[in-house]
């Protein structure tokens, strides 16, 4: 049969084709192409999009390509494999908590001497200098991108309707928590608070109640007490006052459960990122009221979102051009589009200023609460083993202790010894 | 026959041998080969010796990911068995209506996973979801409900080829078999009970190897609905061993993973067949 | 044997029953794919949509290079597909016809290979294709499932019902081997390797982990892979897009399936 031959050469034709990754550097019509891996969906994408178009036409030597790698820790993972594979993009960003880890690893590309990085105008408490404790000695890897910290987000009617005022310490929140959640007759709850069961929840709420991730020496003591106290605080909303439910999914899944939650009607207060400012407001029904986080012992939230990164193993024309792109978002105006359409901080302090000049904030005062609480930002610890203890070792014992009721104090020792063993 | 020249099977026979010892056997080899290293991709690996398998074993995760996996599979199993042998006895009838329920029930199994998994994802959702709603939540999202509401989503995608394969093990039964039953007075459930299923034996066990091979293989139903959650209530092997490389980047836990997985999967195979194999003997 | 009227209506019943609850899936998939994000928040058990919405449709198209996802999940099937027939034929062929030293090995080797799933292989086949860099290639999609141990299982069974006397009778009018297994012995057991180039076929076109676990870059992203990724949106999931994708993803093979089921039925019974 003539046609099975055929077939067979052809697809071995097909197979041969796709035998050999592309040579870099990268150029598409004469513009050096620079692949730029990112981790949003949705509306966030959608901006980030409009700023990489704009950057593309606003110049004819580099096109920045973006592709969508899922949630952040999918395109992490990817990340790291596509490094051992020799297939790794020149530009993309990362979470905080993992910077450490990459930069022992050797992977990123150092930046002090990239031009014009030791001189801009970030604000303190978002850029590697400012968000990590002990990194003074490390060389720059790490440029500030998407930034947040997690708000209290309210159903400002609800809040009206039941006469409750915005909690700000944990006793208040637990009895505003109470007398907002309302049990229907047909079984619907509206839960009076709700909060995804995730670490940097738990470490907003580890530095409230007083503890540091890290003592003073550089024991991982993961809070000590304070952690045991958060983590029990959520069990008592949870399993005994009945006033939280912890939303349903993993990592990114439990937000956008919480969100949608949220926008139903189903909560009428929750912890969210300030990332979420934009598309709550306009997609609510009701009027949505953003404040800080409670205090117990004090004020106390972590920063987050990711920061960019470059990859050292990417030729250097590229690395080069991926910086004019870094520099570029990084500009007044570029920041301010980004932060404005989102909801994330802005980076830099003339954005700040200029945001304020314009009377943004007075117009969009949910805005301004995250950047206000910077004030109380903690700095995370620049440790290698940061990561791993976040999604390894406490992460799945958080979710235990909440949906399991186990006991908090056990869960967090036996996370303490884990982490103390190397990897 | 014999073959024109010595080296002709041979030549016939090394592309498919080769590759499926590159890629299906040499690969078991490797990974228990590397789960003697810790290994992280991005700097060299180092020998631990046996503290991979030390390390899953502690706080008994590595029996909580065999146990839940072989929880899964048996609901699966039992799930797609006794409903894909109920609704072969129920469509084994002529007319374009049967043909029309044997297509319908078979197609969920053509269909690829990822759209199975979103659709009954968005069917359970807790906000919108049809089922989820009148659940006042979804079941995915509590510890005890989680796997096995995956099992359903199995089974709803499986049964449509235990189906399949019952019908032709009851069309393969000979119509002299069951007339002479039904001359000597059997009723029609006697006539299921004694002649059909009897010599459906063989049948189900092909029927219970092959479903039992590929619910223990469950990976893309995790991934997408749950990812291992919630407080790793569905976690499986296979998304075990992908959490372990490309999550936690722990080459060598993942191969540990990975040896202790298959080593399971040929001991519960190979134990399936000796018992249907004597049930089957027995019958006869 | 006769039934009575009421036990068919019982029968009908049933099969009624089961029908709904195979096809309402589908049904609501589609009719969610129609609806608008608010009418889904405010009604989202509304039977119908309120009217037909192509919006979720036009964001699908728009976020998703669709045509070209479907295109490389095509041509990875079918090249897979393809030379798992090209190279099952000649072992089945071997295995089944001609004796040699060695045989009942080479057999047992096959039949070793059926029970590995690819959930157990994909560690170490990464690791060899991230050494050759050869990950993020079509080769890395397609290599690993060219040899199939239930293809050649099922050619050699089927090989074994075609008369010796063919193939005596072919060689003694001096046809080469090759000749014999690809233009005389093939076309022989024609429905064989059509069913096992359409169960490949689906099964590959429709697989999820071997490609997410293989690629990264979009220009070898698979259709499943593309679909799953809607789901990731960070913000709240829209249900009607996420649907829209799975429509798209799911009707090629629901047509192909529904042109094609008398032989997929037929091969899954053997």
């Amino acid at each position: 049969m003539i046609a099975r031959r055929d077939l067979l050469r052809a697809s071995a034709a097909l197979t041969m084709a796709g035998c050999a990754q592309r040579a870099r550097p990268l150029r598409e019509d004469g513009r050096l192409v620079v692949t730029f891996w990112y981790a949003y969906g949705d509306l966030v994408r959608k901006v980030l999009l409009d700023l990489v178009a704009r950057f593309n036409a606003s110049q004819s030597r580099i096109v920045v390509k973006a592709v969508h790698q899922g949630d952040y820790f999918e395109a992490l993972a990817k990340l790291r494999t596509a490094l051992a594979a020799g297939a790794a993009p020149t530009l993309s960003h990362v979470v905080l908590e993992v910077v450490p880890y990459l930069a022992r690893a050797g992977v990123l590309e150092p930046l002090d001497a990239y031009e014009g990085a030791r001189a801009m105008p970030f604000v303190a408490a978002l850029d590697q200098r400012g968000s990590f404790a002990g990194a003074d000695r490390e060389p720059l890897v790490c440029i500030p991108f998407n930034r947040s910290t997690p708000i209290v987000f309210a159903n400002a009617r609800v809040l009206e309707d039941e006469r409750v005022e915005i909690p700000r310490t944990w006793e208040e929140l637990a009895d505003a928590a109470r007398r907002l959640t309302k049990r229907a007759a047909n079984g619907e709850t509206r839960w009076g608070f709700e909060v995804p069961i995730s670490w940097w929840y738990w470490v907003a709420m580890v530095g409230q109640a007083g503890g540091r991730l890290v003592d003073p020496g550089g024991r991982m003591t993961l809070g000590g007490d304070a952690g045991v106290e958060a983590l029990r605080f959520w069990q008592r909303l949870v399993r005994e006052d009945h006033v939280m439910r912890p939303p349903p999914g993993r990592d990114y899944q439990a937000w956008q459960s919480s969100n949608e939650s949220f926008l139903g009607g189903r909560i009428a207060m929750m912890w969210s990122s300030t990332a979420y400012v934009r598309y709550l407001e306009d997609n609510a029904r009701f009027p949505v009221v953003a404040a800080p986080l409670p205090r117990h012992v004090r004020a106390s939230v972590p920063t987050g979102g990711t920061m960019f990164v470059l990859l050292r193993s990417a030729p250097e024309e590229e690395k080069l051009a991926a910086w004019e792109f870094v520099r570029w978002m990084c500009d007044a105006e570029q920041t301010i589009a980004w932060s404005t359409r989102t909801g994330y901080l802005p980076v830099t302090r003339p954005a700040v200023d200029r945001l304020g000049q314009g009377r943004w904030y007075e117009r969009h005062p949910n805005d301004r609460v995250a950047y206000d609480q910077l004030a109380d930002a903690a700095p995370w610890p620049w440790s290698p083993e940061l990561f791993r203890i976040d999604r390894d070792i406490v992460e799945p014992r958080l979710e235990d202790a909440v949906l399991t009721g186990r006991d908090a104090r056990m869960l967090l020792e036996q996370a303490r010894s884990d982490a103390e063993r190397p990897a | 026959m014999t073959p024109r020249a010595r080296w002709h099977p041979w030549a016939m026979l090394v592309p498919t041998l080769g590759l499926l010892v590159a890629f299906f056997l040499a690969p078991i080899g490797v990974a228990a080969y590397e789960s003697l290293f810790s290994w992280d991709l991005l700097t060299p690996p180092r020998f631990v010796g046996t503290s991979n398998y030390a390390a899953l074993a502690a706080h008994g995760e590595l029996l909580h990911i065999a146990l839940r996996t072989i929880a899964y599979s048996t609901m699966v199993v039992a799930g797609t068995m006794s409903l894909g042998l109920a609704l072969a006895l129920l469509v084994d009838r002529p007319g374009r209506f049967f043909a029309f329920v044997r297509t319908s029930v078979f197609s969920a199994y053509v269909v690829s996973w990822v759209a199975v998994a979103l659709l009954w994802m968005w069917m359970l959702d807790g906000n919108g979801g049809i089922f989820g709603r009148a659940l006042h939540g979804s079941p995915l999202g509590d510890p005890r409900w989680a796997l096995p509401t995956l099992a359903v989503v199995g089974v709803w995608k499986l049964t449509g080829y235990a189906m399949i394969v019952f019908l032709a093990g009851l069309q393969s039964v000979p119509r002299s078999l069951h007339e002479a039953a039904a001359l000597d007075g059997a009723s029609a459930w006697g006539r299921l009970r004694y002649v059909t299923l009897p010599l459906l034996a063989p049948t189900a066990a092909f029927v219970a190897t092959t479903s039992l091979v590929t619910s223990f293989q469950a990976f893309d139903v995790v991934r997408i609905m749950t990812q291992g959650g919630p407080a790793r209530a569905t976690e499986l092997f296979v998304y075990a061993v992908y959490e372990q490389i490309f999550l936690d980047l722990s080459v060598g836990r993942a191969s540990a993973l990975t040896v202790v997985f298959f080593g399971l999967l040929l001991a519960l195979a190979a134990l399936q067949l000796r018992v249907w194999r004597a049930r089957a003997g027995v019958a006869r | 044997m006769t039934q009575r009227r009421s036990v068919t209506v019982l029968w009908v019943a049933l099969g009624g029953v089961v029908l709904a609850a195979w096809l309402f899936p589908y049904a609501w998939m589609v009719v969610t794919s129609y609806k608008t994000l608010p009418e889904i928040m405010s009604h989202p058990t509304a039977p119908y949509a309120e009217h037909l919405d192509f919006g979720a449709y036009r964001e699908v198209f728009a976020t998703m290079p669709v045509a070209r996802y479907t295109a490389v999940t095509a041509a990875m099937a079918s090249a897979i597909a393809a030379a798992q027939i090209a190279l099952a034929l000649p072992a089945g062929y071997a295995l089944a016809k001609l004796r040699f030293g060695g045989r009942r090995y080479a057999f047992g080797v096959v039949l070793a290979c059926l029970l590995v799933p690819t959930q157990a292989t994909f560690v170490p086949v990464f690791l060899m294709f991230a050494k050759t860099r050869l990950v993020n290639t079509m080769t890395a999609l397609v290599l690993p499932f060219a040899a199939s141990a239930l293809g050649t299982f099922l050619v050699r069974q089927a090989l074994l019902s075609v008369p010796d006397e063919i193939i005596e009778a072919a060689r003694m009018d001096g046809a080469s081997e090759w000749t014999i297994v690809y233009r005389i012995v093939a076309p022989m057991i024609k429905p064989t390797l059509v069913s096992l180039f359409l169960v490949s076929f689906v099964f590959h076109y429709s697989d999820y982990f071997w490609p997410l676990v293989m690629t990264t870059d979009d220009s070898v992203r698979t259709l499943p892979l593309g679909v799953a990724l809607l789901r990731e949106q960070g913000t709240g999931v829209r249900w009607n897009i996420v649907m829209a994708g799975n429509v798209v993803l799911s009707a090629p093979v629901l047509a192909l399936f529904a042109v094609v089921q008398r032989h997929l039925l037929r091969a899954a019974g053997r």
